[in-house]
């Protein structure tokens, strides 16, 4: 690790992340496997779609501690917009589309992170409740059985195209986003590009980590 | 049945009353709705609405124990309207006869009645005679003593009123009825009635069954296509085992069983011979004597000798005066007279009625041996419920038999077809044939009787026994070619000039060629023809050619008596020969024969003074009896109640119930009639998915399924009186016993109005016993009184009184 | 039978409830019996079950008249022409014989029981213990020998027969017409036709457990027509947006990036 890389995250909140990541990525992947036949095959990777549909149920359930998890930890950063540099930068949408000079300053994650998490926390909670409904459908009123399916397709809609945002933008859409999920440090640069405004409180607060430094505080999170 | 299953879809008119022929005939009831489809009106009188209701034009509910009371109704309606067909009436029955100046019926009895006894002195239940030996005849009907007057004025007393206070069928439902088949008086018309365990299961059992011979003769519908009193038989082969004496009083093909005072085969066939000096009378039964030699040589065969009677003599004999139906065998045995019991494919510890009573008594036999495919309650008596096992002292066998698709043999429909039929598989285990198990055991008791003799010993000795294959095993062609008849003698049969020459050991092919001097045997004269002369299996024929169109099936199996599918069929025609309706001609004369079905005798019509012939060629004057001299209660059905019923006294006369029925007097026979304690109507019945007690459907567990266990179906006021909920665990009981069960509420039982008063019924199936399943329920005839019908001891299971209580 | 379009007639006007058809379709099928209970009916088991895939109902039922009528109804499934069940199989276990029956491959059935709820006639039954759903398949291996269904074999009064599609239609219009009264056709018109239908001898609203207008549920149509295309649509759509933010308006990066690890290995 480079002298000078700051600590953006700490390892809880990665692995609560990758927890959350993979198994939303196999839910996905397994759940296109059952929902269109011409992705049949991904349960042959499997030992067939029954095991597929197994391997779906299943990782549902870890699926749901790391959302708890998530929502848990996320919450108070992620979940509450802060006013007025949030809407500021919502109207210049954080300068991803167009060429914006200063965009403002944001926390530690940015409202459009904050939309990504709202909508996974939201459709997350959806998918788990239709989910475990078509699970044990037997035992309810078929009218209420019969749209946990287009909700939890449209839940599918919704956080399979986000996925595809969020991989964009955490990877060659942002460079040097990608470290602050991996190891948990990132640069100065970036972090003054992206979160501008948490530096600030992590150094007016001393709560700012810098590798090859002292730390000046007890904990980061 | 007079007619046959298909037969039943030329009908236009379709009574089914003591049947629920939907549900326990479910194949025939197609040829049913075929009628229907045509337009025939259906109509069911039954308690209960049930499956069968639920495809008929309407079901009218009347309670058990009252269908004399209301079929009297309609034989008053049909005379009183003039809806009977005259000509047929007139020329055809006996309804021109002149009954003896000393016959009288008063307040519910029949001249000659010895209260003692319980039984009639019927000779004043005899025609007035010519000189000559023919019975006198008005054919005008209007003199006062003829069958027609007497009926007539018999049945005046069964008006309509009185016939809706009795059986509780509104007077609108009753006319509706008697009008609907009262139509089928007019020539061209059929109507049939279709009974079965709902009328033979009765005191008056038989009488009612005659009351409807008596409407079908008023009617003309006798003998045509499409009409006929027909029983529809049930799947043990019950047509089967009665045309070959499973009923103790016959011997097979209804030859009668001898009795005590009849110690000569002179005297013998002296009795049983019926005499006519009326030329027009085919009077067929004259043939007696060659049927029942026939028999005898094939009894005993070379030992069957003029010199010895034809060995006559060691026949058993039956006491004179005594009956050995079931009931009475239970009865004795219960009383501990009888000591050993052969059930072979019988469950009488739930089929028999007074189950308490049955199972006592067979705790005091010495052994019992059971031949069937299942174990069952009889067999296991032993181990029931409430039974201390450490006391019974009965040695129990049980041979395990196999089923009817596990052995080659015939079976007989309701039709009297009897259809050869293969092994279909082999059976389980050491499983064979009851056949099997007869031959070997009888051939071991006449080798221990060779070597040490005993009583009667000869009859055993010189049984002919041979109906074993090669390899020693039970042979049924061998048995059903005995059955049939061989020549015992090369024989010549001169027939309208021609002859024809039989050798020695050749099959009889018609029963009309069976001898009285021992030249022929025969095992049952009414199956000869069931074999060609040269071997042919006619029972085994599968044509289906039609040639009236009307069903018949000539060429598709063997059906007695010689292949004639609709018997009294002449009386479908005219006095010369002329089908009364041409549309569904079943038989015509054409100058020098008959053409259509084989004909009741190939004499000309009755109109041919010289060689023409009565249509009803099995009685003695040729013609359909009004008037029935032959039952035991009287020549003209009468009502009466049940041995338990609602009513202290009966409406239509002093005698409440039928005055001939045997009363059984044993501790356990206790009765309750017009009693608080027990106020409902109770019916018992099968139902669809199980099969009589049960003994071999229980263990079918996709049956079981469908009908797991006992219930009770009961109406929804008497439900509501009693706090009762549908499906809720109740009680019904009767003063002989109790059964719980599962109470079903259904608007099926409506309550009746009886003499004014509202009478609920209830009714139970009778296919549960402990043994299987544990939970199912036991035997509903712990319910049932020891009584029966007096002409047959058919037990009466369908009308009795009971409480239902709640658990 | 082979290679035509069938239709198998229930003319409940000939019925006599004698449930020959249950017990057949349970033999020819080789599906166990569970011991039941009575519940104060005929009707037994209570309900269609996994190993009942038809079952004879026994309904009583006054008429606004006061007209007392048993009715029998054989109930199973009705191989509708567009079938919920098949559209939302994630298998392909149920599917559209040439038959134009529906049929049911087990081994590919894993249990998800989708088609239980989607089914409008409510038919399919789920069996835990071997995780798969089951149904009746107009008993396919006889129709493919030639051989009629075993309900229909089994049924001694005419009540069921099976023949061409066409001709089925129009002996059910027959039938219903010289039955008079409320009698009608029930299953030619709804789901763009069921492989059996009724003749009815009551109007279908009299009928227990029978649906009145049944057809593809609208959550069956939302899901399969809208939102299975749509998460193609929006995922492929966000990809190419992604892509084209990237060629167009390049990734965001930071101002002094010169001297900073971008990407890579953690």
């Amino acid at each position: 690790m480079k002298k000078g890389l700051i600590k953006a995250t700490d390892a809880f909140e990665r692995i609560v992340h990758w927890s959350l990541a993979i198994s939303c990525l196999v839910l996905c992947i397994t759940g296109l496997g059952m929902m269109f036949h011409s992705f049949n095959f991904i349960g042959d990777l499997m030992g067939g779609l029954k095991s597929l549909k197994y391997v779906h149920n299943f990782t549902a359930l870890f699926f749901v501690l790391a959302l708890a998890f998530s929502i848990k930890m996320w919450w108070r950063e992620a979940g509450v917009f802060s006013m007025p540099e949030d809407l500021e930068w919502m109207l210049c949408a954080g300068g991803y589309l167009w060429h914006v000079d200063h965009p403002p300053k944001v926390g530690k994650y940015n409202p459009g992170q904050k939309m990504f998490f709202l909508t996974v926390a939201f459709f997350g909670v959806i998918m788990v409740i239709t989910g475990f409904i078509m699970w044990f459908p037997l035992s309810l009123p078929v009218e209420l059985v019969r749209w946990m399916y287009p909700l939890h397709a449209l839940g599918f809609v919704v956080i399979f195209a986000f996925f595809f945002v969020h991989l964009y933008l955490g990877t060659i859409g942002s460079p040097g986003s990608l470290p602050a999920m991996l190891h948990g440090w990132v640069t100065r640069a970036w972090l003054v590009k992206q979160h501008g405004k948490w530096l600030e409180e992590m150094e007016e607060k001393g709560t700012l980590e810098v590798y090859g430094e002292e730390k000046r505080a007890a904990q980061g999170h | 049945m007079t007619n046959h299953y298909i037969d039943l879809k030329n009908s236009d008119c379709i009574l089914i009353m003591g049947s629920n022929a939907a549900e326990h005939h479910p194949i025939a009831f197609k040829w049913i709705l075929r009628a229907k489809e045509r337009g025939a009106k259906i109509i069911h009188v039954d308690p209960r609405y049930t499956r069968t209701s639920a495809r008929c034009d309407y079901h009218v509910p009347l309670r058990s124990g009252t269908d004399i009371a209301f079929l009297g109704g309609m034989i008053h309606y049909i005379l009183t309207e003039n809806k009977f067909f005259k000509e047929y009436v007139v020329n055809y029955t006996n309804a021109s006869f002149i009954v003896d100046s000393g016959f009288h019926f008063k307040d519910g009895l029949f001249s000659g009645y010895d209260a003692k006894k319980r039984k009639y002195n019927k000779e004043t239940w005899v025609f007035e005679k010519e000189g000559s030996g023919i019975p006198k005849r008005d054919m005008t009907l209007s003199h006062p003593r003829t069958v027609f007057q007497l009926m007539k004025r018999h049945y005046s007393r069964y008006t309509p009123d009185k016939v809706s206070g009795i059986t509780g069928v509104s007077k609108e439902n009753l006319l509706k009825v008697y009008a609907e088949y009262g139509a089928t008086g007019a020539p061209d018309k059929a109507g049939t009635e279709c009974y079965a365990l709902g009328w033979t299961h009765h005191t008056t059992g038989s009488q009612i069954i005659r009351t409807m011979s008596m409407i079908q003769l008023l009617l003309g519908n006798m003998g045509i296509a499409g009409g006929g009193v027909n029983a529809l038989r049930g799947e043990p082969n019950v047509q089967g085992s009665t045309d070959h004496c499973i009923l103790y009083g016959n011997l097979p093909g209804y030859l009668k069983m001898p009795t005590a005072s009849l110690d000569t085969l002179e005297k013998y066939l002296h009795k049983c011979t019926p005499e006519t000096k009326d030329p027009q009378s085919a009077n067929y039964y004259q043939h007696y004597p060659k049927f029942f030699v026939s028999l005898l040589k094939s009894f005993w065969g070379e030992k069957a000798t003029p010199e010895n009677g034809f060995g006559y003599h060691w026949l058993p004999k039956m006491d004179d005066g005594v009956a050995y139906s079931l009931m009475h065998l239970f009865d004795k045995m219960y009383e501990g007279k009888i000591k050993g019991l052969f059930a072979v494919g019988t469950d009488p510890a739930v089929s028999a009625p007074n189950t308490a009573k049955v199972r006592k008594a067979l705790e005091k036999l010495d052994w019992l041996v059971g031949e069937n495919i299942f174990d069952n309650e009889t067999h296991s008596f032993w181990k029931g419920p409430g039974v201390d096992t450490k006391s019974v002292k009965t040695e129990v066998f049980l041979l395990p038999a196999s089923a009817s698709m596990e052995k080659e043999g015939s079976q007989s429909n309701s039709g009297r077809w009897v259809q050869w039929k293969y092994k279909a598989a082999e059976a389980d285990g050491d499983a064979i044939p009851v056949g099997e198990i007869t031959i070997r055991i009888m051939a071991e008791i006449q080798k221990l009787y060779a070597k040490e003799g005993g009583p009667n010993a000869e009859a055993i000795v010189n049984l002919k026994w041979d109906y074993t294959d090669r390899q020693g095993r039970y042979d049924a062609l061998k048995v059903a070619k005995q059955i049939n008849g061989y020549f015992l003698k090369d024989t010549v049969i001169e027939d309208k000039g021609t002859k024809t020459e039989f050798k020695k050991g050749q099959l009889v092919p018609t029963f009309g060629m069976l001898h009285a001097d021992g030249a022929t045997s025969s095992g049952n004269w009414i199956m000869s023809g069931s074999f060609g002369a040269n071997g042919e299996n006619k029972m085994a024929k599968r044509g289906k050619e039609d040639p009236t169109g009307l069903g018949l099936y000539p060429n598709w199996s063997f059906c007695w008596p010689v292949n004639r599918r609709i018997i009294y069929n002449r009386a479908s025609c005219d006095m010369n020969g002329k089908p009364y309706n041409p549309k569904r001609k079943l038989l015509e004369w054409t100058g020098d024969k008959w053409v259509g079905d084989v004909p009741d005798g190939p004499w000309p019509p009755q109109a041919d003074k010289a060689k023409g012939k009565y249509p009803f060629i099995m009685k003695a004057d040729g013609l359909g009896a009004l008037f029935g001299p032959g039952m035991a209660e009287g020549p003209f059905p009468e009502h009466y109640e049940p041995l338990e019923g609602p009513l202290a006294k009966n409406p239509l006369s002093g005698q409440l119930i039928n005055p001939a029925i045997e009363l059984f007097k044993s501790d356990l026979d206790k009765v309750a009639n017009a009693d608080a304690r027990f106020p409902y109507v109770c019916t018992t019945y099968s139902c669809t998915e199980h099969w009589c007690s049960g003994a071999l459907t229980r263990w079918q567990l996709w049956l079981l399924e469908m009908q797991p266990e006992l219930y009770v179906e009961i109406g929804e006021k008497l439900a509501k009186e009693k706090g009762i909920q549908n499906g809720e665990r109740i009680k019904v009981s009767s003063i002989r016993g109790e059964v719980p069960c599962v109470a079903m509420v259904t608007k099926r039982f409506q309550p009746f109005t009886i003499e004014g008063k509202t009478v609920h019924q209830v009714g139970l199936p009778f296919n549960y016993g402990w043994l299987f399943p544990k939970d199912g329920g036991d035997s509903t005839n712990f319910l049932t009184p020891t009584v029966g019908d007096a002409n047959t001891f058919c037990p009466e299971y369908k009308a009795f009184m009971v409480n239902v209580t709640k658990l | 039978m082979k290679g035509i379009e069938l239709v198998k007639l229930i003319d409940t006007s000939l019925c006599t409830a004698c449930r020959g058809c249950q017990v057949a379709c349970k033999q020819w099928n080789e599906v166990p019996a569970f011991r039941t209970k009575n519940n104060g009916s005929y009707q037994n088991p209570p309900d269609l079950q996994w190993n009942t895939w038809t079952l004879i109902r026994f309904q009583e039922y006054e008429d606004a008249g006061g007209k007392f009528t048993w009715l029998f109804r054989k109930d199973g499934c009705m191989h509708c022409t567009d079938a919920a069940c098949v559209r939302v199989c994630p298998s392909g276990a149920l599917y559209h014989t040439p038959f134009g029956t529906v049929g049911l491959r087990k081994e590919k059935c894993i249990g998800c029981k989708e088609c239980v709820s989607a089914c409008p006639f409510n038919i399919p039954r789920y069996d835990k213990a071997t995780d798969k759903i089951y149904k009746c398949d107009l008993c396919q291996g006889r129709l493919q020998d030639n051989l009629s269904p075993a309900c229909v074999k089994s049924c001694p009064t005419g009540a069921l027969t099976i023949g061409a599609r066409e001709a089925m239609i129009k002996k059910a219009h027959a039938r219903a017409k010289a039955l008079g009264g409320d009698a009608n056709v029930y299953g030619d018109k709804f789901v763009d036709g069921t492989h059996v239908i009724y003749v009815l001898k009551e109007k279908p609203e009299v009928y227990d457990a029978l649906p009145v207008n049944p057809h593809v549920p609208l959550s069956v149509m939302a899901w399969k027509d809208l939102l299975k295309p749509l998460s193609l649509v929006a995922a492929g759509g966000v990809l190419a947006a992604s892509f084209l933010h990237y060629i167009i308006h390049g990734p965001k990066t930071p101002d002094d990036a010169d001297n900073q690890t971008k990407e890579g290995g953690a």
